[in-house]
């Protein structure tokens, strides 16, 4: 009987793995969509520089791209393959998936970061090196490099959350998966918060020139301001416009937290509205301190969220709607000559399928049955719970104790509930009777 | 382990073009990685002893910042270029990657936030060494993260060509462990691969001097010095690497191999250019050479496990994506080549003269300039352009 193509699991004790690529993933967001929007700052700036003749702006873009160098450029390149390094941990089949659909896109997008990098480090060093008519051509395409990446990378993030339409399944064609119908409107909320990023980061860097130069640090955190408050304008909008764009199963998780997120969303619009009012209206009060405080509180207020929002709203998928958080592949892609595997594992079960589970608990023998049960449990939930009893990331225990209180309860749950594939957000995960036996009677013992 | 197992484990979809262009795409990134992995750690751990000297020694006061600033640059340029092997193998041989990654994914984690700490001090290292000629200590530390993630990068090319091991690291004795630590090295191998920090920092210094020779803001005794401590340390260095080499091919059993034998007439090619001293580009030319043979005879290492295991790697099947290899090939060589040489042609230029340089007076740079910002235009407006298109035909 020929076996599924799964990999090793790696479980991060109290977290699971998944959650170490959201902190990388949202550390990433940070730095990338900074320097994104930097780029697009730079080229207005210098176009402003070199129009009005203005060089004291040359030494303000100089401080924030040495800024931008460290903080963006360091972490942000890192954390980009970081994502995908904590990725392949975590779901080596759902990044393989997009390897096998996009790499060209990601080796175009690599071509463009080659251009940004080797672009960032000349539009900084050579600003008081080369003539600002090409120091100027260079931050033009600076800047529409930045956005390329953001291009590049934004189909394939997309396509995890869904193509929209059946073309990709028929087709294969990976054009039809990247252009799909939240590619734009995703593409728009994030440029809105880079946007705001920029201003933001600008803000820290203008607040700290008061002594050197106080008209040219209130002039540029008004300036700040006002661009800020444009890109969480922007962001707004199409935050609602990428909502409409969204699935049927993402519309279902949105329902549960959606009067939260309306009142976040809220809060944190008046919040940043306020903080950027005083920018446009009180440059004078912005300070350093206030600025770097406001950049996280925005930053982790605005990002971390988000993020965990649309991770949660992929549910059960962890791409195109057809691989499973759990890395089993849920429906046929013809266009791919890909098959649905839940069937197969509906009929003989991971002990049959699963390559990597050692011959001594390939058969369920009443001494090895809590053992076997811990790895089934491992295999099929560790992506997205934690194991522990009192795990920090969607622990499973403390949520098993809201369902059922006992062995039978907890079967019952597991083989008439997730078994049948009955829970919007959670994967279909029919088995055999007797791994349900081994699931339930290890999650017993635990959530006592 | 067999290839019934490893071939269960290929992506389902299939690879979107020939196996062949992705295993010569993915020697010819992992050459270039590896240089600047190379020059980087060449540098950083050079300067650290150039910091010693810095402060009683004028030639070691002006040559450390510069070794600084290369070696901060490398680290930018290790990253860059290692995104595309990283990438190609996963294409390839995306189950012995995988694997690696599963069975180390606790060191996964670790890697990505080392590497981030070791470069944030690095900035730090070089700020302490611009404002005072200290930071020796966190240059230090700097360094010897840095060379930590060499060593958890070497884990994961060893763990990725061990299939035979992967069951037994992965349930020791049949008993699971699912915790990501595991922790694999080949020791001969990775001395090898570090040795090569020492040629490299030393031939990277030949072309320091070279280029700077025609800057009368440099004293021909400086860059003598500067040259003459270059070709001690590539000669020795390469040396080194030479019997390390030798050891590690007797060890797989690739000695009399064709590519081996090529590499090691091109490494006495390279020590032959390094000792005369005479063109330092063409000697890095070779050195060029060089990387690609060594990147060859890794990937002849992996291939011969691997198809020793019975796994097809030019059987991988296929689902040709003729769209966007177009967009990657378009891009790279129109995109990719004008905008690079752009900011290249102009680097060279601004470093071989003193003062501001009028870029808008040379031809070649303005027209570079001028036609790459115009590729880029072109290249939103048809990617704009076909996204609509396809968002259209399938939605509408």
């Amino acid at each position: 009987m020929e076996m599924l193509g799964l990999y090793p699991v790696f479980y991060f004790p109290n977290y699971g793995s998944a959650w170490l690529m959201g902190l990388t993933g949202t550390i990433h967001i940070m730095a990338s969509h900074t320097s994104v929007g930097a780029g697009l700052l730079f080229a207005f700036l210098a176009h402003k520089a070199y129009k009005e003749d203005r060089p004291e702006l040359y030494d303000y873009m100089k401080r924030y791209g040495m800024f931008l160098l460290i903080f963006s450029y360091v972490i942000g390149s890192i954390t980009g393959p970081g994502i995908w390094y904590t990725a392949t941990a975590a779901s080596p089949r759902g990044i393989s998936a997009l390897i096998h659909n996009f790499v060209w896109v990601w080796a175009t997008e690599w071509v463009f970061f080659i251009y940004e990098v080797i672009g960032v480090f000349a539009l900084i060093y050579f600003i008081d090196k080369v003539d600002r008519k090409t120091h100027l051509k260079l931050t033009y395409t600076f800047a529409i490099a930045s956005v390329g990446t953001l291009a590049l990378i934004i189909g394939i993030i997309s396509f995890m959350m869904w193509p929209g339409n059946d073309a990709y399944y028929n087709t294969g064609s990976a054009s039809d998966a990247f252009f799909g119908v939240n590619t734009f409107p995703h593409m728009f909320l994030r440029i809105g918060f880079m946007i705001m990023m920029s201003g933001i980061i600008g803000m820290i860097i203008s607040s700290s020139m008061k002594k050197e130069n106080l008209s040219l640090s209130k002039e540029l955190t008004q300036k700040m301001g006002i661009v800020s408050l444009l890109g969480g304008f922007l962001t707004l909008l199409s935050f609602m416009w990428y909502i409409m764009t969204l699935p049927v199963n993402a519309h279902a998780i949105l329902g549960i937290t959606l009067d939260s997120i309306i009142m976040n969303r809220i809060i944190l619009s008046i919040l940043f509205s306020v903080y950027f009012g005083i920018a446009i209206f009180k440059p004078q009060w912005i300070s350093r301190t206030l600025a770097i405080t406001m950049m996280f509180v925005i930053g982790i207020a605005g990002v971390w969220p988000g993020e965990k929002l649309r991770e949660s709203m992929r549910k059960p998928y962890v791409a195109g709607q057809y691989i499973y958080s759990n890395n089993i592949i849920s429906r046929d892609v013809p266009g791919k000559g890909i098959k649905n595997e839940v069937p197969l594992l509906a009929a003989n079960g991971y002990l049959k399928m699963d390559p990597w589970v050692p011959t001594r608990l390939r058969t369920i023998t009443p001494e090895n049955k809590l053992e076997v049960g811990k790895m089934l449990v491992t295999r099929a939930c560790s992506n997205c719970h934690s194991l522990e009893k009192y795990g920090s990331y969607r622990p499973m225990m403390g949520l098993v104790g809201k369902i059922a209180q006992d062995e039978a309860g907890i079967k019952s749950y597991i083989k008439n509930v997730i078994g049948t594939g009955s829970s919007p957000y959670m994967p279909k995960i029919a088995l055999p009777d007797e791994e349900y036996d081994a699931m339930a009677a290890w999650i017993a013992t635990q959530a006592k | 382990m067999d290839a019934t197992f490893i071939n269960l484990m290929r992506d389902p979809a299939g690879v979107p073009f020939f196996p062949v262009v992705f295993q010569g795409l993915y020697i010819l990134t992992w050459a270039l990685h590896a240089a600047f992995v190379l020059l980087a750690l060449g540098a950083l751990g050079l300067s650290l002893y150039g910091s010693t000297k810095q402060k009683t020694d004028s030639n070691w006061k002006i040559f450390n910042p510069h070794l600084i600033m290369t070696g901060k640059i490398s680290v930018s340029m290790l990253i860059l270029l290692g995104i595309a092997p990283l990438l190609f193998t996963q294409v390839i041989y995306d189950s012995g990657w995988y694997v690696a990654n599963t069975l180390s994914g606790a060191f996964v984690f670790i890697f990505v936030y080392a590497l981030i700490a070791g470069y944030m001090m690095y900035y730090w290292y070089s700020s302490a060494n611009k404002k005072s000629n200290g930071g020796t200590l966190i240059g230090l530390i700097s360094f010897v993260i840095l060379v930590f993630c060499g060593i958890l990068m070497h884990n994961f090319a060893v763990e990725s060509i061990s299939p035979d091991k992967w069951q037994e690291w992965y349930a020791p004795n049949g008993v699971i462990d699912n915790s990501g630590l595991n922790f694999h090295i080949d020791i001969i191998r990775l001395a090898f691969m570090v040795s090569l920090t020492i040629p490299v920092v030393g031939i990277f210094m030949q072309n320091y001097s070279d280029f700077l020779s025609t800057r009368k803001d440099f004293s021909s005794e400086y860059l003598t010095f500067v040259k003459n401590l270059g070709t001690k340390l590539a000669v020795v260095g390469l040396l080194i690497s030479a019997v390390l080499f030798v050891v590690w091919m007797l060890q797989v059993g690739l000695l009399f191999h064709p590519v081996v034998l090529a590499t090691i007439v091109s490494v006495v090619i390279l020590l032959l250019l390094a000792m005369r001293n005479k063109n330092s580009y063409v000697t890095t030319g070779i050195l060029v050479v060089v990387a690609l043979f060594i990147s060859g005879v890794r990937e002849l290492i992996r291939y011969n496990i691997m198809s020793g295991l019975g796994y097809d790697l030019y059987g991988y099947p296929m689902n040709l994506e003729w769209e966007t290899i177009i967009m990657f090939l378009l891009t790279f060589v129109i995109l990719g080549f004008t905008g690079i040489a752009f900011i290249l042609t102009m680097a060279w230029k601004i470093g071989k003269r003193e003062g501001v340089f009028d870029a808008s007076k040379d031809v070649a740079v303005t027209r570079l300039a001028n036609v790459t910002l115009a590729i880029f235009v072109i290249w939103i407006v048809v990617y704009f352009a076909w996204g609509m298109v396809a968002l259209f035909k399938n939605t509408l």
